[in-house]
């Protein structure tokens, strides 16, 4: 089987997530294996949080705003 | 109300009745999901105006894709079924809701109203009429609208600046400035149209981003950006960016060889015969009023300019010559996005005072049940999986991931539905929580972005907290971009799932904050901009203190003669006085300044101080800075203060005014622009002096028509119908010469008088002029005590002294601390119809405030966790609001201890803090740290 | 009544809509958003003109 790395992108509502929803009404395509999560401002992603992403098998993370 | 357009109107102020015509959509909006079926199967293909014609759309599309609303409409002249009926109708087939209504019909609408707006806009001139420039034959000669679509992710290219010749990446663009605009000849259009010259150098610096190596040219008679800032980037644009400038004006395009190359032929500023060759040409097209709004104008009485805008007084620049019509943005005169955002803002105050009365009289608030108090119940969760038609049960194996859902737990019900949107789901769903006793929901569909606020309507209907609630993205973010991937899309689905119902399991109830309105403002500064805000608060019945420094009313206008469309200030200024003296509404403070400031958005508490040291203490629910401007003394710059004779401009209006005897004899004037302007240590454009100079030199022109007047000046900036001045002078004979920066004119004075020398452009010397009288434009300064006022309410000012706003182009008289506005030359010097336009806007922003007896407040804030916090104080420098204050308190064991408090009215629920305490000591209400980290754990877990 | 759904009279029609005025907007295409809507960035921050 090939690698599938896991990959957690953290997108603000603002401007990321809002991108994300747009690059679906575009009808764009991207690789299935990374999971959004909504917050209110890129800022208040916790390092804690991060490292735990990290410790819980997540390949990579993106922190986007 | 869309497609729709006015007309006729009948009646008076205070009472219209329109005609409106809706024009069929052809789809019904209640049920178009936007899901693009219909378009993908459109067999017809038509040009895009949205795309400024550089890509086709189909005959049924929806304007752009964030369009609102977000509904397809079909082109009834393009669709071939509606040209003949029977054939085709592919859209109305393949719609998975049914929307398409091929039998939709013109509606017309008799709409009373109180008054009316008119924001027409504008329409980009058309090259192709005049033919000179290519446009229309030579593919590669593009407007300035259609580099824009060029260079956006949504365009035709996708961002990738190419030839449209041949595709190939573009590496050396001419901008040719002033198409359809300052030019009588081509266009009809004297006026200049007042942005071309910023949105150039914008588009210049973008399409270098775009295409590394990129050469940029602009050609151009004056660069005109005047605005905000506008200097700054032009420099920018010069030194760092690397655009190259050439003032001149190119008179054709040619094509060069067949491959699609342009020559450009000019004549340099040396005089000299100069041939270029570029890729592509950008025509940066000037704005005019598009030809049906003219005619509705004329229609309805409206009074126009000779460039075909709203004709308007200085002193009321939103209303139109008919009582009750306003006016804002392009049809009151060609401008940029901030300036039309504060006249829309200004038209709504002026509707404000008219219609006072009536206000809140025809809104209507909504009621909700009861809410149920679930915090002591287990979670039982609700799961709504949607199809949206075929969106995404077209993709993902929505039955399999209902199935799973249920196995998750907390869960109690699943639900599939075809719409989960539609208002008979909306019921089934308000039935189920009540039936089932469900007290949190999930929404698997599309995006809380749009349609989180109605789901939480629908908990609300069903009496439960609206914020025990959670969407997952399974559409835009998972069916929409594996279309190809079914089966990762369904697993990916369930995921989201998963992450959504571990997010919104520990999540409780949130309440939103209601805080109560002091409802009256505070004006700061009695010049022309805080005299009309006070005035339009107060006839829009709110109670108003206007504080004033020095012991009269009036600023900087006090200093100047009549506006650029020649209204007499005095008169204006005395009368505005008068009735801020008289008006119950007003208390006015003068000889008074703000000693102390505590509160926060609807709840001020202003200390001030008069003469005599007596302090007041002045509730407020909004605060209006409008602390004006000052202007700059030349002292030992072109002779100033040493050489009789000179003046600055201001100095020389009441001369002229008194009948000095240098001026009523002189024969001789030289007017030198820029002075403290543009310039290193101050290098903004004082916006007004262009102008300024030029109608002097009218008046001393049509005085004595033998009188030598000249205006040596860096880039003349009359701006708008400004221009019109401009060429009046000219005609008059006056004259004017341009020098630079590094070649500054020389005053001398010797035997004979003043000598000016500058260096000739044309005549490649320097010319003397003997001058009798020598004027110098006066740059306008900030206040110095801004700085002061922008502390004590925590807002910011900018590196020239001039306050900030939120956002430079859609805020441009909010600050970024709620309940404090900005108007006149303490934003940044301005004419006087600016100044008016920006203080009724911040009137009407103001409005907004103090119309509510309450304000509701976004229930997602910071929440302190009173156990974990030390006080360590880390989150107070990061909170971009300031809502956070570290407080004492006397602990358990009776020590004094630290601990962060939260104004909930002035956080945003940002979370910086949330992402900066090192001790969960602070949360955000809705994406707590446990929350988030539940959704990676959820992310993660299989 | 605001007629034309671009920057401007959207402006005005919320600001008179949040001071508790009923406002209606006209606007003659299929959508508000005017001109603004069509600009790839804008200045001074670059940002996306939506």
């Amino acid at each position: 089987m090939s690698y599938e790395p896991k990959i957690i992108a953290f997108c603000c509502n603002w401007c990321s997530y809002a991108a994300a929803d747009l690059a679906g009404i575009s009808r764009m395509e991207y690789p299935s294996n990374v999971r959004i999560i909504r917050v209110m401002c890129s800022g208040m992603v916790h390092p804690e949080t991060v490292v735990e992403a990290f410790n819980l098998g997540a390949d990579g993370i993106m922190v986007l705003g | 109300m869309t497609l729709s357009e006015v007309t006729g109107v009948s009646g008076s102020e205070g009472n219209f009745t329109v005609s409106v015509k809706e024009h069929p959509r052809y789809v019904d909006t209640s049920k178009c999901i936007a899901c693009g079926e219909c378009a993908a199967k459109c067999p017809k293909k038509v040009d895009d105006t949205y795309n400024a014609s550089t890509k086709k759309r189909k005959a049924i599309f929806v304007k752009y894709s964030q369009a609102v609303p977000l509904k397809y409409q079909i082109d009834a002249d393009e669709c071939i079924y509606l040209q003949k009926p029977g054939k085709c109708g592919f859209c109305a087939k393949v719609c998975p809701a049914g929307a398409i209504n091929f039998e939709d019909t013109e509606k017309h609408h008799e709409i009373n109203v109180g008054s009316i707006i008119l924001a027409p806009g504008f329409q980009a001139f058309d090259p192709k009429d005049a033919g000179i420039w290519g446009y229309g034959t030579l593919p590669n000669v593009i407007t300035s609208m259609q580099l824009e679509r060029y260079c956006s992710a949504t365009g035709p290219t996708e961002g990738h600046l190419i030839r449209p010749s041949d595709g190939k990446p573009a590496r050396k663009i001419a901008f040719l400035q002033c198409v359809g605009s300052r030019d009588e000849n081509k266009c009809g259009n004297g006026y200049c149209s007042s942005v071309c010259c910023m949105y150039a150098i914008k588009e210049a610096v973008i399409a270098k981003d775009h295409v590394p190596g990129l050469q940029t040219t602009i050609f151009f008679m004056d660069m005109r950006t005047h605005g905000k800032d506008f200097d700054r980037y032009y420099q920018r644009a010069k030194t760092e960016s690397g655009v190259r400038f050439m003032r001149c004006r190119v008179h054709g395009v040619e094509p060069h060889g067949t491959d699609g190359d342009l020559r450009l032929h000019y004549i340099n500023e040396e005089g000299r015969q100069v041939e270029e060759y570029y890729d592509m040409v950008v025509l940066s097209v000037g704005l005019q009023t598009p030809k049906p709004v003219v005619r509705l104008a004329k229609d309805l009485g409206i009074q126009l300019t000779s460039g075909n805008f709203a004709a308007t007084s200085n002193f009321m620049p939103v209303l139109t010559s008919k009582p009750g019509i306003f006016t804002c943005g392009a049809f009151a005169g060609p401008k940029d996005i901030p300036q039309s955002v504060i006249e829309g803002s200004a038209a709504a105050a002026g509707v404000g005072n008219l219609l006072a009365m009536s206000r809140h009289t025809l809104t209507r608030d909504k009621t909700f049940p009861a809410e149920r108090d679930i915090s002591c119940e287990e979670p039982k969760i609700g799961v709504f999986v949607c199809h949206c038609g075929s969106n995404i049960a077209g993709v993902v194996d929505v039955s399999s991931v209902a199935d799973y859902a249920a196995t998750l737990p907390g869960v109690a019900h699943v639900e599939r539905n075809l719409f989960t949107c539609s208002q008979d789901t909306q019921d089934l769903m308000v039935n189920l929580i009540k039936e089932k006793g469900l007290n949190r929901v999930v929404v698997a569909a599309c995006t809380p972005r749009t349609h989180e606020p109605l789901f939480r309507e629908t908990l609300k209907a069903a009496g439960i907290n609206e914020y025990l609630f959670e969407m997952a993205n399974i559409r835009n973010q998972n069916s929409w971009v594996h279309a190809k991937e079914p089966a990762k899309a369904t697993a990916k689905a369930k995921d989201l799932i998963r992450m959504a119902v571990a997010k919104v399991s520990p999540q409780f109830a949130l309440h939103q904050l209601s805080v109560p309105v002091t409802r009256s403002a505070l004006v700061i500064g009695g010049g022309l901009a805080g005299m009309t805000a006070a005035l339009n608060l107060a006839d829009q019945g709110f109670p108003v203190h206007l504080v004033e420094k020095s012991d009269q009313l009036g600023g900087f206008a006090r200093m100047l003669d009549h506006t650029w469309k020649g209204d007499e200030i005095k008169p204006q200024l005395a009368n505005m006085s008068a009735r801020i003296e008289n008006h119950y509404n007003i208390t006015l403070h003068l000889q008074s300044e703000i000693k102390e400031v505590e509160g926060f958005v609807g709840n001020f508490r202003t200390t001030i101080q008069n003469k005599a040291g007596d302090k007041t203490v002045i509730e407020h629910g909004a605060g209006i800075v409008a602390t004006g401007g000052r202007r700059y003394r030349p002292l030992k710059e072109y002779g100033y203060g040493d050489i009789k004779g000179v003046f600055t401009g201001i100095e020389f209006d009441t001369l002229r005014k008194a009948g000095d005897i240098n001026v009523r004899e002189g024969k001789t004037f030289v007017f030198i622009q820029c002075v403290g302007s543009r310039q290193k240590d101050r290098p903004y454009c004082s916006k007004v002096c262009c102008t300024h100079s030029v109608q002097s030199a009218i008046r001393l022109k049509k005085e004595d028509a033998t009188r030598k007047v000249y205006i040596l000046y860096r880039d003349i900036r009359t701006y708008g119908e400004r221009e019109l001045l401009y060429k009046e002078a000219r005609q008059l004979g006056v004259i004017f010469i341009n020098y630079e920066l590094h070649g500054k004119p020389l005053v001398k004075h010797d035997m004979a008088g003043i000598q000016v020398e500058v260096w000739d452009h044309v005549l490649h010397r320097p010319l003397f002029i003997s001058a009798d009288v020598v004027i110098l434009a006066e740059a306008i300064l900030a206040n110095q005590d801004g700085k002061k006022i922008a502390q004590l309410f925590k807002i910011p000012v900018d590196s020239d002294g001039f306050f900030q706003e939120a956002h430079a182009k859609l805020r441009p008289v909010d600050f970024v601390t709620d309940g404090m506005f900005v108007a006149g030359l303490a934003h940044y010097p301005k004419p006087v119809e600016e100044s008016i336009a920006q203080a009724m806007a911040a009137s009407a922003r103001a409005a907004t405030l103090l119309s509510k007896e309450s304000i509701t407040l976004e229930a997602i804030k910071a929440t302190v966790v009173e156990d974990n916090c030390d006080g360590c104080a880390l989150c107070l420098d990061v909170c971009p609001f300031s809502a956070i204050s570290l407080m004492e308190y006397t602990n358990n064991e009776g020590k004094i201890s630290r601990r962060i408090e939260i104004n909930k009215a002035q956080c945003k629920g940002c979370g910086l803090c949330q992402g900066t305490c090192p001790k969960r000591g602070v949360f955000v209400a809705g994406f707590s740290l446990d929350q988030i980290n539940k959704q990676v754990a959820a992310a993660l877990a299989v | 009544m605001v007629v034309g759904g671009g920057i401007a009279g959207m402006q005005s029609a919320l600001d008179l809509a949040n001071s508790g005025y009923y406002v209606y907007l006209l606007e003659r295409s299929g959508a508000i958003g005017g001109a603004m809507a069509q600009l790839d960035k804008t200045f001074p921050t670059n940002d996306c003109s939506m």
